[in-house]
């Protein structure tokens, strides 16, 4: 088994650069960087801090050949990117992380311990300011629900020998909950919201997935309510490589209005999603990246258990695929009509 | 000084509600525990402990507002459509002779309190009146920003704790700054000292007139001023006190801040620094929504139909590719590494230059919410040091 340094040294080998983190980010938890050298690549390292998705990084980078450590979910997004032809898969060499054991939601610990405090977050315990915690209590909410432990696709292995979650098997994610249609209750949008804030393990899904649809309208407007338009949950999505040419700025058409309320934020939310139907890999940095915590993911994950239930497709589990919403198929197998 | 006991700011936001919105920190629902600057209504919670996400500068530079309205009349039928449509089907065909234009004006902006802000909040507000009320010609004689800076009142909760993101002590007067503050609390046992900055931070204290019969309300322990039972029997939230403000928290200081302007000068053209520096950077724009001085904003017309709209105004940044993106199709910051560099020069460089202020107040928002965890600290540092070695820094 190598270590995270000696086998990023080896495949810049191959390629330019190497996408990874240090230690050294803000808060004293890791961030994404870039290593050209193998002196560079010295600083690498991986614990369960690296919660950024690196595939972000890609589109950008098309001009060079580029190394990739990806976590499992991750490496759905590199397959995905490859899948649309938006990068080819000759010039990326993955460095795909198995057994992780899902990654620490460090906002959760700062929230609670206070911002900076020394965080030790191993792939099978957690420390923090130097006193063991259950790591299970600090793991990121989509970790919890976790399908893709073993990266899609890889060229190194890195075994990051990560504790097990046990959070899998009652499957308390957003993905199941919302499953269960709960029309016909008489919990308001506030009194789930304030539900929530009793009990912060409950994930919000499950209550969402209670309301019925007004209430979920009156819940989304007060989410929408709070969006500043600064298109972060955009520019951190790997899938949204538009960049210039985006919808939500063009101003000929004039698609969506540029002013700030519930409206106008639902309505780029709404494109957003549906722009990513078929294409989105669940990896939510989008609500990661959202300055005022909107629960990005509520819509997302829904959509994708969706596109699973009709299409049989998640996006970027499988190179050969061909998306299904980028298909355009006259005499497609999927239509009925001929 | 004066005394509030920490039981009676709902009663004190509520006198104040009376005459002006109050905005206050509040950690929204179902948010993760986001705090923002909202605003605040009989019996809502509030959040003094955290920081909140956003800065305050919404009060007076809001997300979009409305700059006036308008609407194209008829001079006579048909005129300017040379499709001889009528002419409510005419799309988009702006007025031409015979037509004029009238105008609305944005309805006015009513006073403000601002309730829990930090020094840094604050002192932010008179580093955008460097630019925004000016009248003397160094800066822009804003009418709808000054109007709202004019109906603003600032209540500062000074800071005894920070955290490893705040830098305010890199600056002149750090957590103890006052500029930009009408009143400001000190936390102490069981409330707050008042220390009124402005006159309108006087008006709050005379506003606190207490309607009920104060005795034997719950004091903290240590303030055992005799008199402050009889004083307090129905006249006023704020009560005398003889206690101690207590000390500030000294926050982290960057050196070398001094003369930033020459350093940044000296590796303006080297860009292989600043693309270093930017590599983890996904330009997602939060650090400058979230700055509390950040002020770039677009202006851009919302048409409902053909032949009514409004003029907004809404935040920009100049993270964003299409900030500089020229209607040629050039782009003078064509890369990410171009857009910072300007981003910290604008803030360590021209606006001093300019305005005669930083454009940072160490407040550390852009720091604590970076989704990839970039330090602004870390920048300044590394351009010092790499303007200080210029046999390296020209090597880059």
């Amino acid at each position: 088994m190598s270590d995270i340094v000696s086998i990023i040294q080896r495949v810049l080998g191959d390629v330019d650069l190497v996408l990874g983190w240090t230690a050294t980010g803000a808060g004293g938890v890791a961030a994404p960087a870039r290593f050209q050298t193998a002196a560079e690549a010295e600083r690498a390292v991986f614990n369960a801090t690296c919660v950024h998705n690196l595939a972000v990084h890609l589109p950008r980078l098309k001009d060079q050949t580029v190394g990739i450590v990806a976590k499992g979910c991750d490496s759905r997004s590199v397959a995905q990117l490859i899948q649309e032809r938006e990068i080819d898969r000759d010039r990326v060499k993955v460095i795909g992380v198995r057994g992780l054991g899902g990654s620490i939601d460090v906002r959760k610990i700062w929230r609670f311990h206070g911002y900076g405090v020394p965080v030790d977050a191993r792939t099978d315990s957690l420390f923090i300011d130097g006193k063991e915690v259950d790591r299970q209590e600090f793991l990121r909410q989509k970790c919890l629900g976790c399908r893709d432990m073993d990266p899609v696709i890889y060229d190194e292995l890195f075994e990051a020998s990560g504790s097990s979650i046990t959070g899998i098997a009652d499957a308390a994610t957003v993905e199941t909950a919302l499953s269960e249609t709960g029309l016909g209750t008489s919990l308001t949008a506030a009194e789930a919201m304030s539900a929530a804030g009793e009990d912060e393990s409950r994930p919000l899904g499950e209550l969402f997935a209670k309301m019925n649809s007004a209430e979920r309208r009156l819940f989304w407007r007060e989410q929408y309510s709070r969006c500043i338009r600064c298109y972060a949950c955009r520019e951190a999505c790997p899938m949204c490589f538009c960049r210039d040419v985006c919808i939500m700025q063009t101003t000929d058409p004039h698609w969506t209005g540029a002013g700030v309320d519930a409206g106008e934020a639902e309505m780029m939310q709404l494109i957003r999603v549906n722009h990513l139907a078929g294409r989105c890999t669940g990896c939510g940095e989008c609500e990661r990246a959202c300055p005022v915590g909107i629960p990005l993911m509520l819509l997302m994950n829904k959509q994708n258990q969706v596109i699973e239930e009709l299409f049989g497709y998640r996006a970027g589990t499988d190179l050969e695929a061909r998306p299904p919403l980028l298909t355009f198929d006259i005499k497609g197998d999927s239509r009925s009509e001929k | 000084m004066k005394f509030l006991a920490g039981e009676n700011i709902p009663e004190l936001l509520e006198k104040l509600s009376l005459l002006s919105e109050v905005w206050a920190p509040r950690e929204l629902r179902g948010s993760g525990g986001t705090v923002m600057f909202e605003r605040w209504r009989s019996g809502d919670p509030l959040d003094l402990e955290h920081f909140a996400s956003l800065s305050a500068k919404d009060m007076v530079l809001p997300r979009t507002e409305k700059l006036f309205g308008f609407s194209y009349a008829f001079g006579g039928a048909a005129v300017g459509n040379p499709f001889g449509a009528p002419a409510e089907s005419a799309g988009g065909i702006p007025a031409t002779a015979g037509e004029s234009i009238r105008i609305t004006a944005a309805e006015p902006a009513g006073n403000v309190v601002l309730f829990g802000a930090r020094a840094c909040d604050a002192k932010a507000l008179t580093v955008l009146d460097a630019l925004f009320d000016q009248t003397d010609g160094k800066g822009y004689n804003d009418p709808q920003y000054r109007a709202r800076r004019a109906g603003l009142t600032v209540i500062t909760l000074a800071c005894v704790t920070s955290d490893p993101a705040c830098f305010c002590s890199s600056f002149e007067n750090g957590t103890a700054e006052k500029a930009g503050s009408d009143l400001i609390l000190y936390p102490v046992d069981g409330g707050f000292l008042a220390e009124a900055v402005t006159p309108k931070g006087e008006t709050v204290i005379e506003s606190g007139v207490n309607s009920r019969n104060k005795v034997g309300s719950a004091r903290g322990p240590g303030d055992s001023d005799p008199e402050t039972g009889e004083a307090a029997s129905g006249l006023t939230l704020f009560e005398e006190s003889a206690l101690e403000t207590p000390v500030l928290a000294v926050t982290a200081k960057v050196e070398g801040l001094e003369g930033l302007r020459q350093k940044l000068a000296a590796i303006f053209d080297d860009l292989e620094f600043w693309q270093a520096e930017t590599e983890k950077c996904i330009s997602c724009g939060y650090c400058t929504y979230a700055c509390p001085t950040c002020h770039c904003f677009n202006i851009h017309d919302e048409m409902r139909g053909d032949r009514e709209g409004v003029r907004l105004r809404s935040w920009d940044a100049c993270m964003f590719h299409l900030y500089t993106q020229e209607t040629s199709g050039h782009n003078p910051r064509p890369t990410l590494a171009h857009r910072y560099r300007n981003r910290i020069n604008h803030k360590f460089s021209y606006y001093p230059e300019n305005q005669g202020e930083i454009l940072c107040t160490g407040c550390g928002r852009c720091i604590r919410g970076c989704p990839v965890g970039l330090d602004i600290r870390d920048v300044l540092r590394q351009a010092v040091e790499c303007s200080a070695s210029p046999g390296e820094g020209g090597d880059r």
